[in-house]
């Protein structure tokens, strides 16, 4: 392209960059100096190599926080992709009221974290909330969270599926429709039966978009924040802590902004890692598309 | 054949009131309960028939005046993002579809990558930034932050969208002597706005919603309805669940009917924004 038609076209593209670089890009860039650097409050930063990292890394805390954010999204995510495939299918094989029943199940994407925390504090409260006396009533166990770290993460897993539900049916039930029916017809004369249809037409072909919405999700749901700092705020005892929380203490309680850096930098890399995999999979979408 | 059918249909029915329950009751008891009278919320077992009242409303009304101005707050914020994201994500979005080279193709991906960085990332550097410039707890900083955490989104959208209008048309507007701002303005924006709604739907739902960089970068002067209400839940000494359901209810009756009427932009965004990039 020659140069003139460029300088063109930069005002039109310059506004969307220059937010990015300033607003996103510059400070990422900020904070991996910042993690290289021993820095609080009124104190001049002085050079520490990766010392910050090291301590983070040996962090009990830290290795909780890690360790609770990874259970978190490995089973978070794979239950919700796991309902998420169900609802597409159940979806595709056709119901009534089609738009209703979407509209329905696209509504949690219109709650806000805050919003779906006071409901389900509430409907999940220890001693009165709704949930909880139906589980009672049916003689079921219930959910001690703000005592049993297990049973908090596990309403914090349930809390996060509610709310990002819709996106992974979406995805899925996109990609479900734009398989086309001919495919279907084919297997049914080959005498196929409704699984063998499933395990060798309708999964191939969702492939891409399983894989999408898996690295997708994986990378939201790792930077999970206001679920877990409004429910349990971290607690008991930090024992539900994730990696973000962990970031928000270090910075803004502690004023440890080279542990903040180098956990912030942690998460970046394991974000940009998981994108790779997005990336390389559009590619092999797109060159897969021009043949 | 026929009793497969009809098991078939039981199945679907179980699942589809399953379905139901999951998405709507978490929603449905907060709406319900905000008309409960205030000693019913907590009644074991719960109750659901009971004379509506509007008693937490007007406590809400008298007692939280600065939720009001959360509101207000959300209101001023979310336009103002919605606005610059989808601005500068259109005309970004415009270029990218009519003009390729090694150079655009590699910012585009260079603005998905970015995209996945998390927001609390830049938290820290930012929070003394905004302080050392005197911005800190304004409308401005929150709307540059949320309209920067879409534009990206915004421009592929929006490039995927344009990519539909057929080029004859800028082409047949250049011939009459229009320039890039005037084929932008006369005939791209008026076919591309299923692709401009997709994008303030995401803009619109995440600013009114939104609660870390809130919880960060606001105080006083700027704080928004979310904030306010997650304030209402950590006085913990004595949560009073009225007051909570009725402000959660307005906060979230606006956004939610906004959802339900924009849903073919919302699944329009959504299917593109991923697959697309």
């Amino acid at each position: 392209m020659r140069t003139r038609k460029l300088t063109e076209l930069l005002p039109f593209v310059a506004p969307v960059h220059v937010l990015i670089l300033s607003v996103i890009v510059l400070p990422a860039l900020y904070v991996a100096w910042l993690s290289l650097m021993e820095s609080s409050f009124g104190q001049a930063p002085s050079f520490v190599g990766f010392d910050n990292f090291i301590r983070v890394l040996s962090d009990p805390s830290f290795r909780s926080a890690l360790w609770n954010t990874v259970v978190l999204v490995v089973v978070a995510v794979h239950v919700e992709l796991l309902l998420g495939l169900l609802l597409a299918l159940l979806f595709a094989s056709g119901l009534p009221f089609r738009r209703v029943l979407l509209v329905c199940t696209l509504a949690p994407y219109a709650v806000s974290e805050v919003i779906a925390v006071v409901s389900w504090r509430y409907l999940f409260d220890p001693q009165a909330g709704p949930v909880t006396q139906l589980l009672l009533s049916l003689g079921l166990p219930v959910l001690d969270w703000s005592f049993e770290p297990v049973h908090a993460m596990i309403l914090i897993a349930m809390l996060t599926i509610w709310l990002h539900l819709p996106f992974t049916f979406i995805i899925l039930y996109a990609a479900r429709l734009a398989i086309p029916g001919d495919l279907y017809e084919a297997a049914r004369i080959d005498g196929a039966r409704p699984w063998q249809a499933f395990r060798r037409v309708t999964l191939p072909m969702l492939g891409p978009a399983i894989v999408v919405a898996l690295l997708f999700r994986y990378i939201f749901a790792f930077r999970i924040f206001s679920e877990v700092w409004l429910l349990t705020g971290g607690g008991p005892a930090r024992t539900t802590e994730v990696v973000a929380v962990y970031l928000y203490r270090e910075a803004f309680t502690y004023n440890a902004f080279g542990t903040a850096a180098a956990t912030a930098w942690i998460m970046v890399l394991a974000s940009l890692l998981l994108a790779l995999g997005y990336v390389l999979v559009l590619r092999k979408q797109v060159t897969g598309n021009a043949h | 054949m026929r009793i497969d059918r009809l098991f078939i249909g039981l199945g679907k029915a179980v699942a589809v009131c399953m379905l139901l329950l999951w998405s709507l009751v978490p929603i449905a008891f907060v709406v319900i309960s905000s008309f409960k009278p205030g000693r019913e919320i907590f009644a074991v077992p719960p109750r659901h028939i009971f004379t509506p009242t509007l008693e937490h409303y007007a406590a809400l009304w008298s007692r939280w005046g600065v939720f009001f101005d959360g509101l207000l707050n959300s209101a001023i914020i979310t336009v103002g993002a919605t606005v610059l994201a989808v601005v500068a994500s259109t005309c970004a979005g415009y270029i990218y579809s009519r003009n390729s080279s090694r150079f655009l193709n590699g910012s585009v991906l260079f603005l998905i990558v970015v995209r996945l960085i998390p927001p609390i990332v830049i938290t820290l550097p930012l929070f003394p930034i905004v302080n050392f410039l005197g911005i800190n707890d304004t409308h401005g900083v929150l709307m540059v932050l949320y309209a920067t955490f879409f534009v990206s989104l915004g421009t592929v959208l929006m490039r995927t969208f344009i990519d539909q209008i057929p080029r004859e048309l800028d082409e047949a507007a250049q011939i009459d002597g229009a320039g890039r701002l005037t084929i932008l303005r006369r005939v791209i924006v008026p076919l591309a706005s299923p692709g401009i709604l997709a994008v303030a739907v995401f803009v619109v739902v995440f600013a009114w919603n939104e609660f870390l960089f809130a919880f960060i970068f606001t105080g006083t002067n700027a704080k928004t309805a979310p904030l306010v209400i997650s304030e209402m839940i950590g006085s913990i000494d004595g949560v009073d669940w009225g007051i909570l359901f009725a402000a959660s209810t307005v906060q979230l009756a606006p956004v939610l009917l906004f959802v339900v009427f924009m849903n073919r932009f919302l699944v329009a965004g959504l299917t593109a924004g991923a697959t697309k990039g």
